[in-house]
């Protein structure tokens, strides 16, 4: 006679026996279950929103943000049961370190399928190497050499490098100034993180090249406050042309000292601070003429980037134009792949040339990355502030208008 | 030539240094509490001056008066509730106190302003004066103006007004001026609103030549430092010697280092000095 304590013999094997059956129809059924109810997919997006390149962060999350908001009105990514992109931004502030912290918070706790960022090339190294162990794609604008230069196989980059562009920088120039006097002397002066010193090997080398004398070739420290002895140095140089590679404030504070003192050298800007609409807000006619290369400008694709202004205000910035480019492509390799899964989201990347969409309004009308993760499509412009709009002045097949020389203040 | 230069152009703004740190020094001294939030309150003034060019079309010159009246009675305010109840407590507590505010002014900033950057249009902005073959940029001379007549004003006070007398007996000696009927609470309301108060003045007169987001006190928070140490904590003269030196020894060392190297010149002599002379180049004195 079985007693109180003792429970029924076949009793416990029974209950296990059902318990784990049960369990296993559950297994089964919740992959289903889940495919049901994915309909979004996380998009990781990492930018510096506060701190020195807060205004860029700002400019390249609202190009994200424009054609996610149009990818999903359209259907979100049919391929995937019409699932729909959900942005997860996350502020990377202007400090390396802090990046890849915050790269590592935001895969860890998000599944996310790919990460767009980080506009300045410090922070997008930082964040790459968070990526590639994690084996999430990362789409970047930025351009330093060292971005695609290290073998890394996750990493996708939408425009040319930066050695290219500072050698675009320096030869469109020279083919711009030719017409009115030889190009002897020059100087750059550029802020010494990955990006300024990466467009600057360009521009050294471009020069070399050119057997043009470089009488002047300073860094200066990202946070500088005041840049007197630098254009001290600048004034007392000899030099006909400056190439300045410069983030916001520093982009005015150059400009603005060089006005004191009365300096009338052409200006060819290095992109970042000197394409963006606050350059021209805070220097107003003092911006009017000042060259630029940039990756990509708003007006090679009007019927695209004028959506932009329309919703904010302002026209669209080369680091806004090729944000949403990335967003463009990872929709378009999510289609192809049709799997959410990072090997399959990498291979579509890898494999595939991109046409059609925002891919357009990129230089070289489509995207198409090499085995380095590098667009080879991608080539560099030069553009010109006309009443504080940005026209493209050469290469002559993409010209927009045409180049005006500067009159002196 | 290039020499006398940099020693103008250090001296323009080693004056723009001077005054943003003679409040950091003066909360010290009087007040007895090292303030790690100083350099907020130079984002503070920052703001109000633009706001004041942007809405009421002032000059951030001008502006200064309004940046200091405001951060002033902030300032006395913050005091009276929040650093008198941690005057006799553990420095630690205060350290905690004054890097918490730090952190709430900063991010409080960041979420009411944005964090884009701001720029004022100022006629000057662009102008400098030639005299010889010197140029003299004229913002930093409009800023080392003010900063010079705020000094002035600040020693005049100190010196020679009843107000001043309380201030100089308090920091002296707490009990003593408690006995001669001065209430200590108030001067210690008062010297930490004027403290922050300078300071906020001192932003809004490098308004012209900068743009003013949440993040600028970070620019500023260690030079502050270095400069009332160099001059020595607490005395109000050598936070304008100090000022004066930090300016100059940046502005000459740029001539024969790469201008990266700036801050590693100014914290060498700093470093140094302080070996040879711990108590700074002046030695205290209210």
């Amino acid at each position: 006679m079985a007693s109180h304590g003792h429970p029924p013999k076949h009793s416990p094997r029974r209950r296990q026996f059902v318990a784990g059956t049960g369990m296993l129809a559950l297994a089964a059924a919740l992959p289903t279950l889940s495919l049901a109810q994915q309909k979004t997919i996380n998009v990781g997006v990492i930018l510096p929103l506060s701190g020195a390149n807060a205004q860029f962060g700002i400019n390249s999350r609202q190009g994200i943000e424009l054609v996610a908001d149009e990818i999903n009105a359209a259907g979100g990514i049919k391929s995937l049961g019409g699932a729909k992109i959900k942005l997860i931004v996350a502020d990377s502030t202007s400090a390396a370190t802090t990046a890849a912290t915050v790269a590592q918070r935001l895969i860890t706790q998000n599944e996310c399928v790919a990460i767009l960022g980080a506009f300045a090339s410090s922070l997008t190294l930082a964040i790459s190497e968070v990526t590639e162990r994690r084996g999430v794609p990362l789409l970047t604008m930025s351009f330093s050499d060292q971005i695609t230069g290290r073998g890394f196989k996750n990493v996708f980059q939408v425009v040319s490098k930066g050695s290219l562009i500072g050698k675009c920088q320096f030869d469109y120039a020279v083919a711009l100034a030719s017409g009115n006097q030889k190009v002897n002397k020059i100087a750059i002066v550029y802020e010494d993180t990955a990006y300024g010193t990466s467009q600057a090997t360009g521009l050294r080398d471009a020069a070399k090249a050119a057997k043009t004398e470089i009488v002047m070739d300073e860094a200066y420290p990202l946070g500088i406050s005041d840049v007197t002895p630098l254009i001290n140095k600048l004034r007392n140089s000899g030099a006909q042309i400056v190439f300045p590679v410069s983030y916001l404030n520093d982009s005015l504070l150059i400009i603005r000292t060089m006005r004191q003192q009365k300096i009338d050298m052409p200006i060819v800007g290095g992109a970042a601070g000197y394409v963006i609409p606050d350059f021209a807000k805070a220097l107003g006619e003092y911006a009017e003429g000042v060259l630029s290369i940039a990756p990509a400008n708003y007006d090679l694709g009007p019927q695209y980037t004028e959506r932009y202004r329309k919703r904010f205000g302002a026209f669209m910035v080369h680091e806004a134009l090729e944000h949403a480019v990335c967003m463009d492509v990872l929709a378009q390799a999510l289609e192809k792949a049709k799997t959410t899964a990072p090997d399959g989201v990498r291979e579509a990347l890898r494999s595939t040339r991109f046409n059609g969409g925002w891919t357009q309004a990129m230089t070289g009308g489509a995207v198409k990355f090499d085995d380095t993760g590098l667009n080879t499509l991608a080539e560099p412009v030069m553009v010109q502030w006309r009443k504080n709009e940005l026209v493209t002045v050469y290469p002559k097949a993409l010209a927009k208008g045409n180049f005006i020389q500067r009159k002196a203040v | 030539m290039q020499l006398l230069q940099a020693l103008i152009d250090g001296l323009l703004i080693g004056g723009v240094y001077a005054v943003i740190s003679i409040g950091l020094t003066l909360v010290f001294g009087v007040v007895g509490i090292i303030n790690f939030a100083q350099s907020q309150f130079l984002m503070v003034g920052m703001f109000i001056a633009f706001f004041a060019w942007k809405f009421l079309g002032l000059d951030p010159l001008f502006g200064a008066v309004l940046a200091f009246a405001g951060v002033f009675v902030l300032g006395a305010l913050i005091q009276k509730y929040l650093i008198s109840r941690v005057l006799k407590a553990p420095e630690v507590s205060q350290i905690f106190l004054t890097v918490g505010l730090l952190i709430v002014l900063e991010n409080l900033a960041l979420i009411v302003f944005g964090s884009e950057f701001r720029s004022v249009q100022t006629a000057y902005q662009t102008s400098a004066w030639r005299l010889g073959g010197l140029m003299f940029n004229v913002p930093y001379v409009a800023a080392f103006a003010v900063s010079a007549v705020t000094g002035l004003l600040i020693w005049w006070v100190l010196k020679k007004t009843w107000w001043g007398w309380a201030v100089r007996a308090t920091s002296q000696d707490v009990m003593a001026a408690q006995l001669v009927g001065i209430s200590p609470a108030r001067v210690h309301q008062m010297a930490f609103g004027l403290g922050v108060g300078l300071t906020a003045l001192g932003g809004s007169i490098i308004l012209p030549y900068l743009t003013v987001s949440p993040t600028i006190g970070d620019q500023f928070g260690v030079l502050m430092f270095t400069v009332v140490v160099l001059g020595g904590l607490g005395n109000i003269l050598g936070a304008v010697v100090g000022g004066l030196a930090v300016g100059m020894i940046q502005s000459i060392s740029s001539l024969v280092m790469p201008i990266q190297l700036q801050n590693l010149a100014l914290f060498l002599i700093f470093i140094l000095v302080l070996a040879v002379r711990p108590e700074g180049l002046l030695k205290k004195a209210s």
